[in-house]
């Protein structure tokens, strides 16, 4: 099976014009993209910014991407430049920069970051789903614990955890998927019944 | 939301799904926001699983891109499948290679041909000597052939115009030779030797090979 297999066929509805399909994968890479921005920023908020530039530049060069490499190595390269390049240009005129920040063109964004990120609602969403999923990690049946675990944790390939499990692939499937089921319908209760935020997600 | 297709979705998610089931998917994926909503929150518990710590679960990022994304033009590019063709295979690539090599090749032997067209026009002369030419060939005629009169000496002036200075150039290296050393001197007469050994059997050849042979010979 192509690793990028799913990706690509996103990819290319992309570039035939759907914007839908971009946000989906924006959705899958998002979490992945501001963690690697961390490794230049300190601050969440300026990853989350870069993370954003980044996704936009690789929206914009979509059409240029032939699937040579994998997209996420693709996004990866696009994510580092803009990282480099921001720390660059903030250690350059720190004062352009903040200055930069506090424009008009971007007050709104500002403020919708300050809403929905930086407030104390924001960090009490992130900490309740971060909660939840690990309760409900804890919870699972041993052999779908270890089935979603090798695959989010240690990257494995349903191949590769079928062999460590020594089961069939297929098996493997089902239990990341009853995993994720079983996870996922805990963390909709918290969306639903306690923030509100479901369509944050989506 | 029937388990297949949330079985589907989570094979999906992980790039498992094989392509054809993918393409169907991915459709659905991209318009249907409680599908969507569902890979998002797959993302979070990934997220959470890896401990991605500092990184905030509230898709913040995706609500923004989204925001400024729906500004942008639609984006205008080949389709997946012309472009998979164009590009995908990659099929092209060493047929591609193969062909250049071939066309040089092809040019190196047309452009052989060209440069031997006056030896073989000698060829023709020795098989078909004009009256002039037995006239005026002197007496540099071979025995090569049965047919002594068809030589032409003349014409093989001009297709060799390296022989008297690599003539000269022997008989300086023989000449010089207690001064060179044995190796040098040796191989660039077995370079000179090659050189000429096809080409110069006619009248100056012997004169050369004998320099040759017996520098090659003499104690070194």
């Amino acid at each position: 099976m192509s690793a990028d297999v799913s990706d690509l066929s996103l990819v290319r509805r992309v570039q035939r014009g759907d914007k839908g399909a971009f946000d989906a994968l924006v959705l899958k890479y998002q979490h992945k993209l501001v963690k690697l921005v961390m490794r230049y920023v300190r601050n969440p908020a300026e990853a989350e910014d870069i993370a954003q530039e980044a996704f936009i530049k690789a929206y914009r060069a979509l059409p240029q991407f032939r699937g040579d490499s994998a997209f996420y190595t693709w996004l990866y390269r696009i994510a580092i430049n803009t990282a480099k390049n921001a720390v660059v240009s903030r250690d350059r005129s720190p004062i352009e920069y903040d200055l930069d920040r506090n424009s008009s063109d971007e007050s709104y964004d500002m403020q919708g970051r300050m809403k929905d990120s930086e407030t104390p609602e924001g960090l009490v969403l992130t900490d309740e789903i971060r909660t939840t999923v690990n309760a409900a990690i804890d919870a699972l049946p041993e052999d779908l614990r270890t089935a979603i675990v090798l695959r989010e944790l240690e990257g494995l390939s349903y191949e590769e955890i079928a062999a460590a499990m020594d089961c069939p692939v297929g098996t493997v499937r089902s239990r990341i998927f009853r995993a994720r089921e079983a996870i996922d319908r805990r963390l909709r209760e918290v969306f639903e019944g306690g923030l509100g935020r479901t369509e944050e997600l989506g | 939301m029937n388990e297949e297709l949330d079985s589907q979705l989570s094979a999906m998610f992980d790039n498992e799904l094989p392509p054809a089931e993918c393409e169907l998917l991915a459709r659905r994926l991209s318009r249907d926001e409680q599908l969507k909503a569902r890979w998002g929150r797959y993302a979070a518990i990934g997220a959470t699983i890896r401990a991605e710590g500092g990184v905030r679960l509230n898709a913040e990022v995706a609500r923004r891109v989204r925001m400024v994304i729906s500004k942008e033009p639609v984006l205008v590019a080949p389709s997946g499948r012309e472009q998979s063709e164009r590009w995908g295979t990659r099929w092209w690539r060493p047929v591609a290679g193969g062909a250049v090599a071939a066309s040089v090749a092809a040019a190196c032997i047309l452009w052989l041909r060209l440069q031997a067209t006056p030896e073989a026009d000698t060829v023709i002369a020795r098989a078909a000597p004009s009256d002039s030419a037995l006239g005026t060939g002197g007496g540099a005629a071979l025995s090569l052939t049965s047919n002594p009169d068809s030589y032409v000496v003349p014409a093989r002036v001009p297709a060799r115009p390296s022989f008297f200075p690599s003539m000269q150039l022997a008989k300086y290296v023989v000449a010089h030779s207690e001064f060179s050393s044995p190796m040098t001197r040796r191989n660039l007469l077995s370079a000179l030797m090659v050189n000429e050994a096809g080409s110069s059997a006619g009248s100056a050849g012997p004169e050369l090979t004998d320099d040759v042979e017996d520098d090659a010979k003499s104690p070194q």
